[in-house]
This record gives structure tokens, sequence and C-alpha cells, in this order.
């Protein structure tokens, strides 16, 4: 599987910092923010592939960051990633188009699976969309 | 998909040479695209299924479970079939639109089980007990309902004071936003490794601690407390006690989990009403919860204010005797100064029994020596003294009090019919308060006096004596406890043995086989929660921290009052099974609930009409139906797009083989135009592991055939439907693999069955499963069951788990590593040659004997061959 960059967004320093030490010994290029706004400047400055995103977070929540982040940058691929179990807001998140919803604790290689599915298909529908603006210059 | 379709259009126009290649391209990633789809759905099918079984698990075994697990895997199911839709739609857009209108309707239905929630109808925030009233059981809290009762209709004598209602305990929360961080901490906390429940309890504590009192709050508990000092005529402390919601409900006791602060000063309540509150998480109540089932949302605390009685004694008196339900007698444990020592299990204390004639008698009594007792100090605070040598062994009583006291618990367990568990205290005066009163639960087992009837040897007993706390016997190694810490290593089933039989050690009741304390009579709360989750407990013996040492075998004999060296078998037959306490709980009643609209499966046959989307009623059934229809649509998108690289290629073996092979991404070790894949061209390694089993043993063929060889039998076998080549097949006409690297699905009709094999396989341990499906026959129905039968047997033998409906049967083995996975592959590709036509001979169990021996030489010899 090819490097990807990750980008993780979450209030606790702590946990934050941990995820993203574990994350580059898995050869994961591997950011953190603090808070969605903070998320949102990240993403204009840095290419980024992958978001992981926390729910309950101080300031804009993990739901109004999702949207933004939807908005803004269409094919980057969210996981929410959440101590705070909430189908309601489960449900939302996965409308609005996250990845997935995943559960604290989580286990580590399933993180990682995660984050490679999440990435292949990123990779594939970029592919596509590469695909078709060629089929669409060459009829030109 | 937009644009799919997109592509077919341009794909029937005249292209320019560029465009088709781009349109090639296009289509290799618009497989790749659909396959990626498919395999996030099988993925999250099988993460769905494997919750399924995790809830069901939860609600058949005897492990407790709280609310963030019901959450957390009622969420987790969701997200995962929400994922499936997604994907099928994305495989098939639009065709299963209704899916989504399923999936909401049966989410909401979920998320109401969920969140339900008894709405608080009073909005005081505090209320005089004056006018508390045993109906007011959800604003104040049971203990203290309970204590307004008795003091307003029964005009028993009882402190002044106030209740800070449940509304307030909400008031406070929402002031500070605790509630979603405690929900979150809960969760994110490993609530299986005790080192983390522990460090959780004391985070959570600290939270509340410091957390600010809203000011109107403050005003009531103020105002209140100036009342309550004009009814006592003067300047009063005050003991707090919890009073939580739910504290008396399903039979628990709820006893001594949460912390009373006695003797507080005006300036000190508003701190000691954070301190009660904090104690809701405690290690112990936290426990206590899990283990009985108990949602910590439901669990509000009130706090109850009683003006401070300074006692001269006090204790606990029972209406009843609590571990024999025959006896008649009334039982009080007193002792000198406050009640705390009788009640913490702190100190020793007398015993007097009482009879219930008309006339009551004491009938027998058991002065200690009481060396500590509690005090008030003047200002606030308590402290513990010695008593002084003259006073040690006076009864703390006299006869007559104990007689006053048993009428009075006569009376209340009249009031309630049903016998009580009440806390006293007795003023210099003489004159008597009651400070709390509470159903007394009784366990009907055996006598506390049948001291004979399991006649051990008497050689390995080193102690007879002691109280009977919690009857019952039980066998374990000794762990003696002292500090808090201890409690994080004490092993599982170990005998707990302490100095005082302190409420802090209840923590540990759940996973001890048996407790001994030095101190302690059967009145405290240590007793009481040992009853309540039927450990076995022996208190008041003397040096039991010295009788016994960390780490040898002991068993406790709480009935027959005895500790033997060693395991004792004769005593422990008769042990009874720990109950369940899960069952009957609000937490489990919630998760049963829920799970009614996750786990039935009612879409059963995918060839009847019913098998739509309309008829998914549960989360299974959506899985279900959407599995099904994701290999449909997989298979389909092959056939119909006229692309040589994708479309069907024949098996080639030697010679071509009736069998079909579709490749979904990576399943071949190069693209293939042509009509046929060669085995090694095939990169799927679950159908090369088939393959090898398929072909490892010549099958002997059915006694009635004659041996024409392995290839011809097999024609034979896959040649008798009518193919028509042209006409689009079903994929559950012939025998089709669909392969990618790390995926096979394999649906194959050999005889009169039809079977179907899944294997996803890769380095990614978790997500790996094999399942595979059985029915049909041409015999007999008798035979057909015979047969199912024989093959789960033999699969059940190697790990997978079976089940049978009627002559259906269904394996499934899961989260292996690779190189297990692949060798049950094997095995099921051994089997499916083999077995094929076993009905046949289903009859005769002489064959059916002989053959199975032989499948488990030969699979014996496939598992060492591959190993």
């Amino acid at each position: 599987m090819s490097e990807f960059r990750v980008l993780f967004v979450d209030d606790e320093a702590d946990f934050r910092e941990t995820l993203i030490k574990r994350m580059q010994k898995r050869h994961v290029e591997a950011f953190g923010v603090r808070s969605g706004e903070e998320a949102l400047d990240w993403l204009r400055e840095h290419p980024t592939d992958l978001v992981v995103l926390d729910v309950r977070m101080p300031g804009m929540d993990g739901i109004q960051t999702l949207r933004a982040i939807k908005r803004d940058h269409p094919l980057l691929e969210v996981i929410l990633l959440t101590g705070h179990a909430n189908l309601e807001i489960a449900r939302e998140g996965m409308q609005l188009g996250a990845f997935d919803y995943l559960m604290k604790p989580i286990d580590l290689d399933e993180l990682l699976y995660k984050l490679e599915d999440a990435y292949q298909k990123k990779t594939i529908q970029e592919h596509k969309i590469k695909n078709i603006e060629g089929v669409i210059e060459s009829r030109k | 998909m937009a644009i799919g379709s997109l592509f077919k259009k341009i794909l029937t126009r005249k292209p320019s040479p560029e465009t088709a290649d781009a349109a090639v391209d296009a289509l290799r990633i618009e497989f790749k695209d659909r396959y990626h789809s498919f395999k996030l759905l099988l993925s999250a099918n099988h993460k769905a299924l494997e919750i399924m079984a995790e809830i069901e698990e939860a609600l058949h075994g005897s492990r407790p479970f709280g609310m963030t697990f019901v959450r957390a895997a009622c969420t987790s199911v969701a997200v995962n079939v929400f994922s499936m839709v997604r994907n099928i739609e994305k495989l098939a857009p639009g065709k299963y639109g209704e899916l989504f209108a399923r999936f909401d309707a049966i989410q909401k239905s979920v998320d109401a089980v969920l969140t339900r929630r008894k709405p608080v109808a009073d909005e005081r925030l505090v209320i005089p007990l004056g006018e508390v009233t045993k109906e007011m059981a959800d604003f104040v809290g049971s203990k203290m309902a309970n204590l307004g009762e008795i003091k307003n209709s029964l005009k028993v004598r009882v402190p002044p004071g106030f209740a800070i209602t449940a509304r307030a305990y909400q008031r406070f929360l929402e002031h500070n936003d605790l509630q979603a961080e405690i929900d979150r901490r809960m969760q994110a906390a490993e609530a299986d490794r005790v080192e983390a429940l522990y460090n959780l309890s004391a985070e959570i504590q600290q939270m509340i601690i410091r957390a600010e009192v809203p000011a109107d709050l403050t005003a009531a508990i103020r105002r209140a407390w100036a009342a309550m000092e004009i009814e006592a005529g003067g300047k009063v402390t005050v003991a707090l006690r919890s009073s939580a919601l739910g504290e008396d409900a399903a039979g628990s006791s709820f006893a001594g989990q949460y912390r009373s602060e006695l003797n507080v000063s005006a300036d000190a309540v508003l701190e000691a009403y954070r301190e009660v509150l904090a104690s809701k998480y405690s290690l112990q109540a936290i426990t206590y919860r899990l283990t009985r089932g108990f949602r910590d949302e439901d669990v509000a605390m009130c706090v109850g204010c009683l003006a401070m009685v300074n006692a001269a004694a006090g204790g606990v008196t029972y209406s009843r005797n609590p571990v024999d339900v025959h006896d008649h007698r009334i039982f009080t444990n007193a002792a000198w100064g406050l009640p705390k020592a009788v009640v913490d299990g702190s100190a020793a204390c007398d015993l007097f029994i009482v009879s219930r004639e008309d006339a009551m008698t004491v009938v027998a009594e058991d002065i200690r020596s009481k060396d500590r007792k509690f005090v008030c100090y003047p200002e606030e605070g308590i402290c513990r003294l010695d008593v002084t040598d003259a006073e040690r062994l006076l009864p703390a009583i006299t006869h007559e009090q104990a007689i006053d006291l048993a009428r009075t618990a006569a009376s209340l367990e009249r009031h309630y019919d049903m016998a009580q568990d009440i806390e006293w205290a007795i003023d210099p005066r003489g004159d008597l308060y009651l400070l709390q009163c509470r159903p007394l639960q009784q366990r009907p087992v055996e006598t506390v006096t049948q001291k004979s009837a399991p006649t051990a040897d008497g050689a390995s007993v080193i102690y007879r004596g002691g109280v009977t706390a919690s009857s019952g016997a039980a066998s374990g190694p000794v762990f003696i406890a002292d500090k808090g810490s201890d409690v994080l290593a004490f092993p599982d089933g170990a005998v707990l043995v302490v100095r005082q039989a302190q409420p802090r050690w209840a923590s540990l009741l759940n996973r001890a086989a048996a407790i001994v304390t030095e101190e302690g009579g059967f009145a405290g709360h240590l007793a009481n929660v040992a009853r309540e989750f039927g450990v076995p407990a022996l208190f008041a013996v003397p040096e039991a921290t010295r009788i016994l040492r960390t780490g040898e075998l002991a068993t406790v004999d709480a009935t027959g009052q005895a500790i033997h060296l060693g395991r004792i078998e004769a005593l422990l037959h008769q042990a009874q099974p720990r109950k369940s306490l899960m069952q009957g709980s609000p937490v489990y009643e919630i998760l049963s609930e829920a799970s009614r609209m996750i786990v039935p499966l009612g879409l059963l046959e995918p060839d009847s009409p019913d098998f739509a989307p309309t008829n998914c009623r549960t989360l299974h059934d959506i899985t279900r139906f959407i599995h099904e229809k994701s290999v449909h649509e997989m298979f389909n998108f092959g056939r119909d797009h006229n692309f040589s690289e994708r479309s069907s290629k024949q098996l080639h073996y030697k010679v071509p083989m009736q069998w079909w092979v579709l490749n979904l991404d990576d399943g071949f070790t190069e693209e293939i135009a042509g009509k046929y894949v060669k085995l090694e061209q095939i990169a799927c390694i679950p159908m090369l592991a088939f393959w090898r089993g398929f072909i490892a043993i010549p099958w002997e063929g059915p006694p009635a055939m004659d041996g024409r060889g392995m290839l011809s039998v097999m024609f034979q076998a896959t040649t008798n439907q009518a193919l028509t080549v042209g006409v689009k097949s079903k994929y559950a006409e012939r025998n089709y693999f669909m392969v990618a690297r790390n995926y096979l699905s394999l649906s194959q009709r050999l005889g009169f069955h039809f079977s179907t094999l899944e294997a996803l396989v890769s380095e990614r341990t978790p997500e790996n499963y094999v399942s595979f499906q059985f029915k049909g026959g041409a015999a007999d129905l008798e035979r057909r069951l015979g047969r199912v039968h024989f093959i789960a047997e033999i699969l059940e033998s190697i790990g997978f788990r079976v089940e049978i409906r009627e002559d259906h049967l269904l394996a499934r083995v899961e989260g292996q590593c690779e190189g297990y996975m692949l060798q049950r592959v094997e095995i099921l590709g051994y089997l499916a040659l083999h077995t094929r036509q076993m009905d046949m001979i289903m009859a005769n169990p002489a064959h059916v004997e002989y053959y199975r021996a032989k499948y488990h030489k030969d699979i014996d010899g496939l598992l060492a061959a591959t190993h």
C-alpha cells in the first residue's frame, strides 16, 4: 500500500500525539490539530489524503467540520473516531459521507486497515476523474 | 453510476483509437471501483455479523455489561449496515433504494430504545423531609422517600432535614456539561482492565469534585438549611447521605456503594454534596452497576441531608434473619457511638436477638469487646476513639432498647409488608432516632445453624467460628488485601481476606470466590452485597489475616462457619451456581429490546418472492439481503459488459473443465483475452487452496459407480445442466468461481445439491472468514439430514461454527490467520468432491462409519501436509 497523509483532529492532546507517533512508526505520514477550525486551515495549506476526526470538540464539532471538509474537499475521505457512541450522530455522519464511524478505544491495526481502505477509495475516485477528463479532452 | 453510463454511451459511438484506449482504462477502473465497493460491503457485513454475535453472547452469557457496551455495539452494527446499504447502492444504483428507508426506520426504533428516559416531573431542587412521601421515590431516591414516609405517615422519630433532588443532580451536571464527558471517558476506557477502571474512577470523581454547584441550587440548599435549624431549634450539623434513584430496584441493595458524609457544617455542605455525588463513580459503584446491569444515566444521585444525632449508641436492626427465611426473630447489631461502626463493618459490635411473640423478649445476645467507637467533633467531622476498658464489654444498649428497636422494626415491616433493614441512633438522653430504612433482602437458602450437614474431613479445618454474613461454600487461593491498591492485584476466583468489612472491598465481590473478614457483622454493607451476589462470606474471624496466607488454597464454608485448608470437594458440590445478576436488569432489558430489531433473521430463502427490502425487519435481514444481492450484482455486471478481460473464463486444468471463473479485480496473474484461464494463471489464494483440496485425493466413487477416473467423474457431475452458450445464465445455475486475489465466491451445483462457499483471506487476520452453505440432495429428507449432520460434524471438528436448519447447513469460521483459513478452504475443496451423493449411503451405518473414518484420516493428512 502506497503512503498516504493523514490528519488527526482531536482536542485530547495525549490521545492525538500517541496516535500520531504510533502511526508514524507504521510509515503513515500523520499530522495533528486540535480543532475543526484548525483542521480547515490545515487542509487549505497542506495536501492531505485522509482525515480522522473526533466528534465532540470545543468550537466546531465533528459533524460541522465534516460538512465543511466535504464541501471544500469532496474527494478527501473522513473517518469519524469518537469516544461518544451515539447512533443518531453516527447516522448523520455516514449520511454526510464519512467513510466510517469508529469508536474509541480502537485497535490500531483496525484503524490502519480502515485508512488503507479509505485511501484506496480515494485513489480510485481520482483515477476515474482523471480518466473522464482525458476522454472529454480527447473528444474536443 | 453516472460515469459508467457515460462510458457505455461513449463506447457505443464510433470511437477514435485514443478514446477506445481511454474507455478500456475507464472500464478497468470501473471494475476496480466496483470490486472495492464490494470488498467494503463484505467487510462491513463481516463486522456487523461479528457484533451481532457479541450481542447474542452478552444476552446469553454471564459476563456483566454496561450501557457503554450496549451503545457501542448497537451503533457499530448500524454504522456497518449503513455502509453496506451505501455500497450496494454503488453496485446497483437506485435498484434497492428502499433499503435506505428500511434502515432509517429500524435505526430510529433502536435509537428510541437506547435513549429512552424517564422524565423528572417535579422541578424542585430541594424538598423538606416533612413534605416527602413514598410516592416521591423518583425525585428524592427511595432512601429519602422511605424516611419521609415513616416520619410523616408513621410518626416515627426522624431528625429534621431535606432532600436534594434528582432534578438538582441533573441541574448540576448540565451546568458543568459533565454527562457527555463522563460517557466519553467511560467508553474510551478499557473496562476489562481493573487498572483502567481505577484511573477512570479517580478522574471522573475529580471532575465532579472540581465542578461548580449552580447558584440557584446553592440558594435552595441555604433556604432549606435555615428552615431545618428552625425545626431543630438551633444550630445544627448534618449527615449527608446518598439516596440514588433506583437504589432498591430489582432486589438490589446498592448497599454502601456511595459515600456518606457525617457531621457536616453549613460551611462545608456544598463540598460534601459534591463528594457524595462523586461517589457515584467510586470503583465499587461502577463495578456494582456493571455487574447488576444498571444504566449510569438512570442512577441520579439524590442526596439526603439530616440533622446530625450525636449518638451514644447506634446500629442496625433487621426485622428478619437475612440468611434464613425460616427464622422469624429480630436481629440488632449495636455499637457505642455512631452507627457507622456497624454499617462500615469496621469494628466489633454486639448482637441482640429478639423473639417475635406479643411479649417480645431478648432470646439471645452476644456482647463483644468493642474497642473503638465513632463520635462527633463539636464543630464538624467525626473521630474514632478508643473505648475505655470499663465500657468495652458493657452492652451498647439495654434489653428494653433492643425490644423497643424490635417493635419499631416489626411495625415498619407491617407497614411496608416486607422485611426491613433499619439504621438507628440513640442520643445521650436515650431518645431513639431512625436514620434510614429499606427493604431487607432475604436469601432462601439453608439455615445458619446447620453446621454439621456437610461433613468434611475435620483434619483440614483451621478455623471454626465467625458470623455467616452470606451463606455458601467456596474454594480458591487466599488473597489478603489491605490497601486500596491491592484491588489491582486481586486474582479472579481468589478468597478475599481483609481486616475490616469495609464497603470498598465490594468492587472485588464479582470476582471473589468467597470473603473472610476479621471484623464486622452480618448487618454491614459488605455483607449485604455479598448476599446479593451470592458470594459466601464469613465475618468476625479474629486473626484471619494471620491464620491464612496469600497464595495458599483454602475452602471457606460460610454456612458451616469454618475455614479449611485445601479444596474440600464435599463442601463444594453443594455450592449453588452464581446467579446471573444481569437478567431482568434495566441494561439487560434495553439490550434485549434493541437486539430484537437487530439480531433475528427473517429473510431466509433468496428464491422466495418475500426476499425483498420491504420485508427487512431487522438489521440482520438487511445484511442478509444485501450480501445475497451484492454477489449477484458483481456477477451480473461482469456478464453484462461485453468486456473480454472481465468476461467469465472457462477453467482449463489439463482439459477444459465445467467450471467458470469470473475475475473481479486481481484474481488472475495477467489480463486474459481468450476463452480459457489456466490454473497457473489464477492468482486467487483461496481458489488455489480449494483446488488443492479438490484434487488432493481421488474420489473412490459411490459403490454403484464404476471407477472411471476422477476427471470423468467431475465431468459427469458438472455437465448435467443444460447449458447453452449465449443464453444468460444465473449465477446459481453453473459452477462459478468469482475471484480476486484474496476473495473467492464459489457457487456450485454438484449432483443434486447446491452449495456456496465464500472466503476472504488475507494478512488482515481479523477480517478473514470462510463461510459455507449447503443444501439439498436427491435422497429423501431423512438421508439428506443424515448427510447434513455428517458434514456438520466434520466441519465442527476442524473449527467451523455450524448451524443447521432442516437440510440447510451454514458453517462459518473467522478471525484466524491466513494459513489456518486456507487449510479450511482446502478441506472444503476435498469435501466438495468426496461428499457428493453421500446421501445415498446414509441409510447404511456401516458405510457411514467407513466414510467417517476415511474422511477424518484424509483431512488429518491434508492438515499435516500443508503445515
